[in-house]
């Protein structure tokens, strides 16, 4: 087993290396083969994995990375089922966009600095999968952060794609300084980053204490997972090659903030308190994100503040102590997300790069191959009845709902008009992408795109049609992944929520799921919606400016004090007064003037002659 | 002949082979190769220490893994007495490690006056051995001023445009500190043998001067002055962007990589034991310059023009952090310092040497002429973006393994400025970015190809990645050696324990 797990995180990173290296020397195809096969590779060792674990837990030493005194850290991995599921999902979604990538970048000459940094994102997606050690995962984590950077800067030589990533990397440092703080403070209170040693001590904390840490996770995962108010670097994020949206900033990287804390939750799940704040952030999250998507034109942007939607859900399930339901919802959202991103490409890709929706229409005709796929992942995100989506989407509404306190009827209202809008942005981006327009894409405009990114779809659309069956609340198979979770600490199998609950909120939210989809089709038949507010929609567009005032609050001042400390305070402070204590000793010199030209330099020099005489004669002294 | 002396060949090798340098001038070309072998030679021989399984024992002079002493000059009481620990091993092999990088990077940079330079990059590294290793005060302050001659020299003849305002504001600023460092000295000295009739220089007899705590504060102050120079804290680092600026890349690395260090070094060979009341009275002002300079360094270097005063205000930010870990004075974050004095010569130096490139490539070093450059040298801007990844501490990479004992060992004592420096390495990851940014992405600005890395290139480059993935990885068997030193130190100096723990 430990073999199996070493070569799960040596394989992506052989691959990664060997492109480095040597690869961009080779032919291209033995790249993209060898970058290929160390990803199936992982795949294999994944599900070699999970099926020998059963539902156990594991942990392993790899090696001893730090030691001082007698505080030690190494690369320890912590295999449970959770981690085994996690895994699953890294490897299988990495494999499909692996493959979908080799005819995406097709016509890319830096395929081997795009295949490195993408194997390596796999490697240290791993590592946050696998890690026990805290310092260790968080290796991953800035690995994934440093990788997403260079992927979404990745045709740098537009300085706003770049800049995108630099923005990407710096607001989730800003996470990570939280992250730091936590690492600190659990060294300190329990002299140990292990997980699995801090499971063991999680009881022992106090109320304000286990509320401190868990907020101070909960800042770094909103870094990550691009919650609020951390959220505005993933939009911008979309300047990256499409198939890396839909691996790092749909289906992996942005849920390893959930998955931190899912995987921290017996020492989050102490404090009441913390789970309400995080509830809350997550509920606010949902419903920011699902407006905002509301007003985007640009295909990717929809996605991406869906995505941010989406992953407040996950972050909401967390803070209503569902954490089976957040890994249910983060299951079946990496499948129809990273299915949609890759729809997306494709339209991208035919349309000789065209983002904006309102310019697309008539592709149901023009693209067959890939208006089914694309339709049932916008059935998946909607939540269509029956549809994975759709089970996972209503338990975190109805575990939400279940839990004490008005605070969290309030976050299950936001959550659930959140929900109903959903349908509404898909659908309108549906419509607007695939319906027969006039004024829509024409046959000339259509690229060739290789079929094959089409049918490397299907897998991942199977799986998001049907994932609900990994925890169906009825009939056989019955909440497997539930009982397969069970081990985990804090988890609940059934929500105990009473039937009729159950029963009401799903067949009430599917009802109206079914309107919303219904009447947004019938909104935007064509020609297209007549109507315009442009004070609504400038705000929608904008993410209610949250951006903006970013900039205008932080970034700018920032500059601009940077500019100030160098040339007013530096230059103009500190070295004018310290150049003037120096020409006022040069002016007294020069008043006792006896044997001085004034000069600094000939001081200097004097001065060094008279050191070297002074070396000559000690060196001699020491020798005679 | 016992190993100890080899650490008379340690420091006399080199200044004996600066001579050879000197002598082979006539010929350039003769005159690197001597110097390349020469300085890999002294590398060679540190190399070997490392494998000798050396243990410490005490002597006359303290506790050291190794350790001489000789009279010198009797008159006075000062003797020429040389100690080895960890601490000064690693600096010893970075010093020689980061002389043959400089000799290599000069290969064909400078051709003037070839024999010269060499002669100075192997006198300095003479002066630094003695340095690292004095335990002696006189001695240690003969070393300290010396190094500022070759010093001066390589930036006044090598230097650009303004070489000679930067090397005489260079020199009058170490030296106007250090000679407050010489009063100091002396007074202790005088102190000492009032009090003992014994007249003596040695460090490890100095520690156990009776003093009182005024006198005791006015001279770690002179001390701290002088070091803080060399370091340097803000507010006195106005030199070292100055001195950047104008020195030839095998200046900037010997000043980066070693001379900054010998003010931290100093910090904690001798003021620390000598005056540990003061040190330990001065941690608030630690704690405050530390953080000041990491915010105020890092801040300013966003703003720069110039790619190569932005490395030398990220030294100034970096030395911060390590004199934060002084001030905080617990295993965990001391450890974490001292591999970070190794770090940042590694890590700055590489930075140095590939803005030495870019500059012999671009003939400007300004913003402005850049952008675009992965497109023309992409193996280049492979190695620049690792070396600015591990000099904002990317996990994996040396530099963070330094960073997080600072960090995690600052929190147990003192979490709210843990907490602030936590935030301050923040701003370097930003400084960096745009580092990046502007130098390797965005669109190409040049009409003329630029050529990327040759071999000798790629082989300085990949000699100096090796060490900072090996630290990142592996750093425990550097972290024991500094963690027997620390334990020594504090037997040593039971003074030092007492009033600050150990």
């Amino acid at each position: 087993m430990d073999l199996i797990l070493t070569f799960m995180l040596l394989f992506p990173l052989i691959g990664a290396m060997f492109n480095a290296l040597v690869g961009w020397r080779l032919p291209r195809r033995l790249g993209e083969g060898v970058a290929c096969a160390a990803v199936l590779g992982a795949l294999v060792m994944a599900v070699a994995g999970f099926v020998l674990l059963g539902q156990g837990t594991l942990q392993v030493t790899l090696l001893d990375w730090l030691a001082v005194g007698d505080f030690s850290v190494s690369f320890s991995l912590l295999y449970n089922p959770l981690a085994a599921l996690m895994a699953l999902m890294v490897t299988f979604v990495s494999n499909i966009i692996h493959l979908y990538s080799v005819g995406f970048m097709r016509e890319d000459e830096d395929w081997a600095r795009y295949f490195c940094y993408l194997n390596l994102f796999v490697f240290a997606m791993l590592v946050i999968t696998l890690a026990d050690n805290l310092l260790f995962f968080y290796l991953g984590w800035e690995g994934v952060g440093f990788c997403s950077y260079a992927l979404i800067g990745f045709w740098y030589s537009d300085p706003a794609n770049a800049a995108a990533g630099r923005k990407a990397f710096v607001v989730t440092r800003i996470g990570d300084v939280a992250f730091g703080i936590a690492l600190a403070l659990l060294v300190y209170l329990f002299h140990s980053l292990s997980l699995s040693d801090l499971h063991h001590h999680a009881t022992m904390l106090s109320p304000g204490l286990a509320a401190l840490l868990s907020l101070l996770l909960l800042w770094a995962a909103m870094g990550k997972s691009a919650q609020l108010p951390l959220t505005v670097w993933l939009p911008d994020a979309m300047a990256g090659p499409t198939p890396v949206s839909a691996l790092i900033h749909a289906a992996t990287m942005v849920t390893a903030g959930v998955y931190l804390l899912i995987r921290m939750f017996p020492i989050v799940s102490q404090s009441p308190l913390a789970l309400m704040i995080i509830a809350g952030v997550g509920a606010v999250t949902t419903i920011y994100g699902a407006a905002a998507a509301l007003g985007q034109r640009d295909i990717k942007r929809v996605l991406a503040y869906s995505t941010i939607s989406q992953v407040g859900y996950m972050v909401l399930a967390v803070g209503a102590a569902d954490i089976i339901g957040g890994m249910f919802h983060l299951l079946s959202h990496a499948f129809f997300k990273s299915l949609l991103f890759l729809t997306a490409g494709y339209v991208i890709q035919a349309l000789a790069g065209e983002h904006d929706i309102f310019k697309m229409g008539n592709l149901r005709r023009l693209l067959p191959h890939i208006y089914w796929p694309f339709l049932i992942g916008a059935l998946a995100l909607s939540a269509f009845p029956m549809i994975g989506g759709f089970f996972s989407k209503d338990r975190i509404l109805l575990a939400t709902f279940i839990s004490p306190g008005v605070s969290y009827k309030v976050f299950w209202v936001l959550a659930t008009v959140a929900a109903f809008i959903t349908p509404l942005y898909t659908f309108r981006l549906f419509c607007l992408v695939f319906q027969d327009r006039p004024d829509g894409s024409t046959p000339e405009e259509i690229k060739p795109v290789p079929n094959f990114m089409a049918y490397i779809l299907w897998p991942l659309a199977l799986l998001a049609l049907l994932d609900g069956m990994l925890n169906l609340p009825f009939g056989p198979g019955k909440r497997w992944l539930g009982v397969y979770l069970s081990s985990m600490p804090g988890s609940r199998v059934d929500l105990g929520a009473p039937l009729a609950y159950e029963l009401g909120m799903g067949v009430g939210s599917a009802l109206i799921i079914v309107a919303v989809i219904i009447l947004t089709c019938y909104l935007y038949r064509p020609p297209g919606p007549a109507w315009r507010a442009p004070g609504w929609q400038a705000l929608l567009f904008e993410a209610f400016y949250l951006d903006k005032l970013y900039q205008y609050l932080l970034v700018g001042p920032y500059r601009r004090l940077a500019v100030f400390w160098w040339q007013g305070a530096d230059e103009g402070g500190i070295d004018r007064g310290l150049k003037g204590a120096a020409a006022g000793v040069e002016v007294l010199s020069r008043g006792l003037g006896h044997g001085t030209s004034g000069r600094l330099s000939t001081y200097v020099k004097m001065l060094l002659v008279g050191l070297t005489l002074l070396l000559t004669a000690l060196a001699l002294k020491f020798f005679l | 002949m016992t190993a100890d002396s080899l650490l008379l060949v340690l420091v006399f090798f080199p200044l004996a082979g600066s001579l050879l340098a000197l002598g082979a001038g006539y010929q350039p070309r003769l005159c690197r190769w001597v110097s390349l072998i020469l300085s890999l030679m002294q590398m060679a021989l540190i190399s070997l220490l490392f494998f000798l399984d050396l243990q410490p024992h005490s002597g006359p002079t303290g506790t050291w893994l190794l350790a001489v002493d000789y009279p010198w000059l009797e008159g006075i009481g000062a003797r020429f007495s040389l100690g080895l620990d960890g601490l000064s091993l690693l600096l010893l092999w970075l010093t020689a490690f980061l002389t043959v990088i400089s000799v290599l990077i000069s290969w064909t940079a400078i051709n003037l006056k070839v024999g010269l330079f060499h002669f100075f990059l192997l006198f300095l590294e003479g002066c630094l051995m003695g340095l690292f290793m004095a335990t002696d005060l006189l001695l240690f302050y003969l070393f300290w001023e010396i190094q500022l001659i070759p010093m001066f020299f390589l930036l006044g003849i090598w230097g650009h445009a303004r070489r000679i305002y930067a090397a005489v504001k260079f020199v009058l600023f170490t030296f106007g500190g250090s000679l407050f460092m010489l009063i100091a000295l002396l007074v202790l000295y005088v102190l000492h043998g009032h009090q003992t009739g014994e007249y003596t220089f040695s460090l490890y007899q100095l520690s156990q001067t009776p003093l009182s705590p005024t006198v005791e504060g006015w001279l770690y102050a002179a001390f701290l002055l002088a070091f803080a120079v060399k370091i340097p804290l803000v507010p006195l680092h106005t030199w070292l962007p100055d001195a950047h600026t104008e020195a030839p890349t095998a200046g900037s690395v010997d000043l980066a990589g070693l001379l900054l260090k010998t003010g931290f070094y100093a910090f904690f060979r001798f003021a620390f034991p000598l005056f540990p009341g003061a040190a330990q009275a001065s941690i608030p002002l630690l704690l405050a310059l530390g953080l000041v300079g990491m915010f105020y360094a890092a801040w300013i270097a966003l703003a720069q023009t110039d790619i190569k005063r932005l490395v030398a205000y990220s030294s100034i930010g970096h030395m911060g952090l390590m004199v934060l870990a002084l001030g905080i004075w617990n295993l965990m974050a001391l450890s974490g310092s001292l591999l970070q004095l190794f770090n940042h010569g590694i890590s700055t130096s590489a930075l140095f040497v590939m803005v030495g490139m870019l500059d012999e490539r671009l003939g400007s070093r300004n913003f402005q002429d850049m952008g675009g450059l992965w497109q023309q040298m992409p193996v280049f801007s492979a190695f620049f973006l690792f070396f600015a990844l591990s000099s904002m501490g990317l996990p994996g990479l040396n530099n963070f393994v330094g960073e997080i004992l600072i960090l995690l060992g600052a929190f147990q004592i003192r979490p709210l400025i843990a907490v602030l420096a936590f935030v301050g390495v923040l701003l370097t990851v930003i400084y960096i970015l745009r580092m990046v940014q502007d130098s390797l992405f965005g669109e190409s600005r040049r009409v003329q190809p630029l050529r990327d890395v040759t071999p000798r290139e790629v082989l300085i480059l990949a000699v100096m990645a090796l060490p900072v993935l090996y630290i990142g990885l592996h750093p425990g068997p550097v972290l024991r050696l500094f963690e027997s030193s620390l334990q020594v130190m504090w037997g040593q100096f039971p003074m030092l324990a007492r009033s600050l723990g150990g």
